[in-house]
């Protein structure tokens, strides 16, 4: 499955000049469309998640139990929930916990899936095969059962959430990194720098790491898109910030079940945040590979 | 060739092996134990204790591990601590209800969106592909809990054309099953559609760009055909690769699906099992769901290098 | 008048002094008719006999006896039921869940029958009486019943069912009900249709005991291996088992050979669900006649659905909110009451139970019991006196504190609601809603705010002793209270109904003082029916009865 991973640049990008480069990325990106409307979503629910309680119009968690359940109206755009909360307030203060979480846990992933896959790539050999097996085993799992076995150690929580995403990708990330670096060892400036007597942490991390940062980079702003959804789906099993805090995905698990009875407003609009936040984040994901890639 | 299959086939063993220590020491973290679980919180302390020692749970955990493992190995699968029965039963038929859900979802969704990449590919940058495109995006977005509810309110309800729930009377003819399963694969096609499509037009792209295809262009042979021949074929190359990568989460992942749709499917399965602390059940539905998984990489790592004429059997793994 | 008060003697010199006490409490006025029919059914009045006192006594409608239910239905039928899926295997020693339970009792009877009002009927047992003393019950067994493999019932198999669920080195789930109150070797075969219980304790609430309240107690064939009945159902129902499938389903037939009315519907079949939402979609869909339990959350759909029948039964279910009376700040009663005063309770009934449910007023009393004494004032909110109370416990400016609860129902949201109560006098709760797993094995009985869910009984004995007495195993509040402790004990030994009431009062009130648990609202029990469905009889402990069903 290594060789469906997107193919990667021969070395040198460096040389010609980061700051450049960067500035010509940019560029390219900024005239790109669905770069901008991806980029224009995700600042506006940046906002929400940095202003919250600041922008709503209703306390998100005031409560007025003999109005519950009210269809969406003037005073209440958005219609208010079993509670009586104002739903529109809580879709805006409900931003924060699903911003914080998604792209932390995706950096962490990240982080850790590029030091594995550097690892396995470069080093091969036994290494390699051991952790690629456990790599396998542990993608086997079902998402929510890792899940669930974290909960339990450690309580629900948005840092629990952070930490089980972040676990999930750490593997899918090493994969694609260990195939990129593959590919580059066999390269000469390797083999020159394992005559200089370099040690393998420095090649590894020095030499091998630059040249391998666009599909980190790529893969990374996918991966935020699948976070999203991942924060979404545990919170609504109940694995994530706990109430009576907004939150999208719990809130809709809350709420979810009064469809029947009318009340859709207070799932769909959370459901559309959601929806609205991974295209953005797809969007940009997209526009990205595009530029890096060519 | 043999030698290919056997290594791959010895990894995917190792990779199980690991699974199941996994499984087996991380489903130790959870609180309680099993005999409370069963008797419940009323419970006098002596009966739980008693009955520990009757499920051999107050042993070290090496020896039950040994145990398990090698029951395992020789088919046994344990008992059940809830159901007080041998686990078997209870995960070959979740297991088979997963899998009819998975081969419904996809026969639906296969054919649907590799033809939406196929045409999104053909027409880059112009308004059929962006259409399919964030209409794919789009759909594989909405969570499974509300496109769930909202097909089953629409069809299931106010038009009262399909069966909301999934569970069909004993015997049900085939036929009769697959005409139950429609509206719970429509969420799974909603989420798959978008990642197939955007892999089958990523394949069609390349290919479109490839050498063969110009060659086969320049050669005069027409458009339709180069298509058929060429292309359609190297944009089923990832496409297999998202179908197996993808079986996992369609076998253990559905707990949401199947709870709103009343479906006895392993996802749910083991997820009771590690609410219930039901052990047995928990470690041979994880294993079970791993061999699957296992089996369809395999499959997708055979399928793919055939496909691919660029893949050669011994490639540095 | 004259007239009457001879039947009236002529019916007390055939009674025994527990039974004339009850008869001469409802005489003088001091029980009104239902708690006469649910009282004296306890101690083994027929209901004949309390008809005739009844008309005895002026009595308007001599027919309103226990018998629910309207105009009987049409036999026939296959009358299919959604359930929550039982959570094991079905033995009648272990089950301990709804489900479970459901499945007990679709085949399997009881001695008698804790109905929906909490009356007392006679199945298995034709009569029940007590000695004065309260501690030697003896039940005279039906004859010419037949289990459904063609066995006789005799005393045998009532006195092996017994001895089975009361062993105290056994598993069984029914233990926590016997437990002080019966062992082994006081259950005694007088004859082949007669058994004594000999009770290590008095009490006057013993029937219920044997009753479908305690839901393990049907009665199993002599020397029936219990952990086998899930493959027979064996029982003496008015329904026989057709096919069970674990975690899927099972289905009944009516039982030709049936010793009373035969059911109505020629069969049942259930479904089990693991979650209320896709039962209440199967209802309106057509899928299913009759959802055997739902909550007003996520049930709002049936509450105002024209083509839905809901069945309210009142009930005892309630939560129970415990703050560390071990721990600061809860260590002071005035912080405790401070907390409860911040409850709007006939907002969070609407709000919470669209109404169906009742007030709760700081003990287990509900409205529903008999015994509790309704003169005891009901607590309401007052912030201006709970912001007093807290000053004069030297929290002025208020604390933070932590609540520990389950994803049950609408626990959470009822938690959200007390956070947001006690806010208003400065207290900071913050939250943890766990799975219901999680909580009891982790935080129940340790957290400092602590509320746990607890089910229907029809009378109050257990949620006066566990939960708050010192000694009590599921005293989550750490409430210790030697005055409490002597009050309890004198309600549980009380025989008569006025004394219980009397010393409920007590309780009631040092409760009110002591606040070591809120309770906040008792909520009906609540099942539904597709309304071409009629006849279907749900309890307040969670059986669903079909043999009364009847679709039109």
């Amino acid at each position: 499955m290594s060789a469906a991973n997107p193919p990667v640049e021969a070395a040198g990008a460096l040389d010609a000049g980061v700051g450049q480069v960067r500035r010509e990325l940019l560029h390219q990106l900024l005239h790109s469309k669905t770069f901008v409307i991806g980029a224009v979503i995700v600042i506006f629910w940046a906002l929400c998640a940095l202003l919250g309680s600041a922008l709503a119009p209703h306390d998100p968690l005031g409560q007025n139990l003999l109005a519950t359940n009210q269809r969406p109206s003037g005073a209440h755009w958005f219609g208010t929930d079993q509670l009586g909360r104002d739903v529109f307030s809580r879709v805006i203060a409900g931003a924060r916990s699903i911003l914080i979480v998604a792209p932390l846990a995706t950096l962490i992933g990240t982080v850790l899936g590029t030091a594995l896959g550097l690892a396995m790539g470069y080093l091969s050999g036994w290494t390699d095969t051991v952790a690629s097996r456990i790599v396998e085993a542990v993608l086997a799992l079902p998402v929510v059962i890792i899940a669930f076995l974290f909960v339990v150690a450690l309580g629900p929580s948005p840092r629990t959430l952070t930490i089980v995403i972040g676990f999930v990708f750490t593997p899918l990330i090493a994969r694609t990194v260990r195939s990129a670096v593959l590919s580059e060892r066999e390269l000469d400036y390797i083999a020159a720098a394992r005559l200089r007597g370099e040690r393998s942490p420095y090649i590894m991390f020095a030499e091998i790491l630059p040249n391998v940062l666009q599909p980190i980079l790529v893969e990374f702003t996918v991966r935020v898109g699948y976070a999203i959804f991942a924060v979404a789906t545990l919170s609504f099993l109940g694995f994530g910030i706990q109430p009576p805090t907004a939150d999208w995905g719990a809130d809709i698990s809350v709420n979810y079940a009064e469809i029947t009875a009318g009340f859709w407003w207070e799932t769909l609009f959370p459901a559309l945040a959601i929806a609205s936040l991974v295209v953005a984040v797809n969007l940009i994901a997209d526009s990205i590979s595009g530029v890096l890639e060519g | 060739m043999a030698l290919y299959i056997a290594k791959r086939v010895g990894y995917a063993l190792i990779t199980l092996w690991i699974l199941s220590l996994i499984v087996f020491f991380a489903g130790q973290v959870l609180p309680g134990d099993p005999a409370r679980s069963i008797l419940g919180q009323l419970a006098p302390q002596s009966a739980i204790n008693a009955l520990d020692h009757q499920l051999g749970v107050d042993r070290p955990l090496l020896t039950q591990y040994w145990d398990w493992i090698t029951g395992f190995v020789h088919g046994d699968m344990g008992n059940s601590y809830q159901f007080r029965a041998p686990v078997e039963p209870y995960i070959s038929a979740a297991l088979q209800h997963s899998l009819k859900l998975a081969a419904v979802a996809f026969v639906i969704v296969v054919p649907i969106s590799i033809l939406g990449g196929v045409v999104a590919a053909l027409n880059v940058g112009r308004a059929p592909d962006r259409i399919i495109t964030v209409l794919g995006l789009s759909a594989s977005t909405v969570p499974e809990f509300v496109s769930g509810i909202v097909v089953i309110i629409v069809f299931g309800i106010w038009l009262d054309v399909l069966p909301i729930s999934a569970s069909w009377s004993p015997g049900a003819s085939i036929p009769d099953q697959v005409y139950h399963l429609i509206l719970p694969s429509i969420p799974l096609v909603l989420i798959l559609f978008g990642y197939i499509a955007r892999m089958a037009r990523a394949g069609t792209v390349e290919a479109l760009d490839s050498d063969y295809a110009r060659t086969a262009v320049l050669k005069g042979l027409p458009r339709g055909v180069v298509i058929r021949r060429h292309v359609l074929r190297n944009s089923l190359v990832p496409t297999v690769t998202v179908i197996a990568t993808q079986t996992g989460y369609l076998i253990g992942g559905l707990v949401i699906v199947e709870t709103l749709f009343n479906y006895q499917g392993i996802g749910l399965l083991i997820y009771k099992a590690a609410q219930e602390k039901d052990f047995p059940m928990l470690e041979a539905g994880v294993l079970s769901i791993g061999i699957v998984y296992m089996v369809a990489t395999l499959i997708a790592d055979f399928v793919y290098s055939m496909l691919n004429p660029r893949i050669r059997f011994g490639a540095s793994e | 008048m004259d007239e009457n008060q001879r039947r009236l003697d002529t019916i007390r010199g055939r009674r025994d002094e527990i039974e004339n006490h009850v008869i001469d409490e409802f005489v003088a006025g001091r029980l009104s008719r239902g708690d006469f029919l649910r009282r004296g059914a306890v101690v083994g009045l027929s209901l004949p006999m309390m008809a005739a006192i009844v008309a005895a006594c002026g009595g308007a409608n001599s027919s309103s006896s226990a018998s629910s239910g309207g105009a009987p239905g049409k036999p026939g039928g296959t009358i299919k039921a959604g359930i929550i899926t039982p959570s094991g295997a079905i033995d009648p020693v272990t089950v301990l869940d709804q489900g479970g339970l459901d499945m007990l009792a679709q085949t399997g009877e009881y001695l008698c029958l804790a109905n929906s009002k909490s009356q007392l009927v006679p199945v298995l047992a034709e009569s029940w009486s007590a000695n004065p003393a309260a501690n030697v019950w003896t039940f005279k067994i039906r004859q010419g019943v037949k289990f459904h493999n063609g066995q006789p019932l005799t005393a045998d198999d009532v006195v092996y069912t017994y001895k089975l669920q009361s062993d105290p080195k056994g598993k069984s789930n029914a233990l926590s009900a016997f437990n002080g109150i019966i062992v082994p070797s006081g259950v005694e075969k007088v004859d082949d249709f007669t058994v004594a219980f000999h009770l290590t304790a008095p009490d006057a609430n013993f029937p219920y005991v044997c009753s479908s309240e305690n839901y393990n107690m049907i009665i199993l064939p002599n020397n029936y291996d219990s952990s086998k009945w899930e493959g027979s159902f064996i029982g003496t129902g008015p329904f026989k088992l057709k096919s069970y499938t674990a975690k899927v389903g099972a289905s009944f037939v009516r039982n030709e050979a049936y010793w009373g009315k035969k059911a109505l519907p020629d069969a049942t079949e259930f479904t089990f669900y693991d979650a209320q939402q896709p039962q209440i979609l199967a209802l309106e869909a057509g899928t299913i006649d009759v959802v055997g339990q739902f909550s007003v959350q996520g049930g709002q759909a049936l509450l105002n659905n024209p083509k839905v029948t809901v069945i309210s039964v009142r009930s005892s279910a309630h939560r129970e909110l415990s703050m560390r009376n071990d721990q600061a700040p809860f260590t002071d009663p005035r912080v405790r009451q401070a907390v409860a005063l911040t409850l709007a309770r006939p907002d969070i009934v609407q709000g919470l139970f669209q109404g169906k449910a009742e007030l709760g007023n700081d003990s287990p009393f509900a409205p529903v019991f008999a015994s509790t004494d309704s003169s005891v004032p009901q607590r309401a909110q007052d912030l201006t006196k709970a912001k007093q109370l807290l000053q004069a416990a030297g929290h002025g400016s208020g604390f933070s504190t932590h609540l520990f609860t389950e994803t049950t129902q609408e626990m959470p949201a009822f938690a959200q609601i007390v956070k947001s109560s006690a806010a208003k006098i400065g207290v900071d709760i913050a939250l943890t809603i766990e799975s219901p797993d999680q909580y009891y094995s982790k935080d129940w009985l340790s957290g400092i705010m602590s509320m746990v869910d607890y089910g229907h009984r029809s009378v109050p004995n257990l949620f006066l002793q566990a939960p708050l007495q010192s000694k009590g195993t599921w005293n989550a509040a750490h409430f210790k209270n030697s005055q409490y402790d002597t009050l309890s004990a004198q309600y549980i030994a009380a025989l008569d109904l006025q004394s219980q009431r009397t010393v409920a009062g007590k309780i009631q009130n040092l409760l009110l003082e002591q606040t070591p648990v809120i309770y906040a609202y008792f909520y009906n029990y609540l099942a539904a029916s597709a309304s071409n469905v009629s006849g279907v009889e749900p309890t307040g402990i969670g059986h669903l009865f079909l043999f009364n069903a009847s679709k039109a």
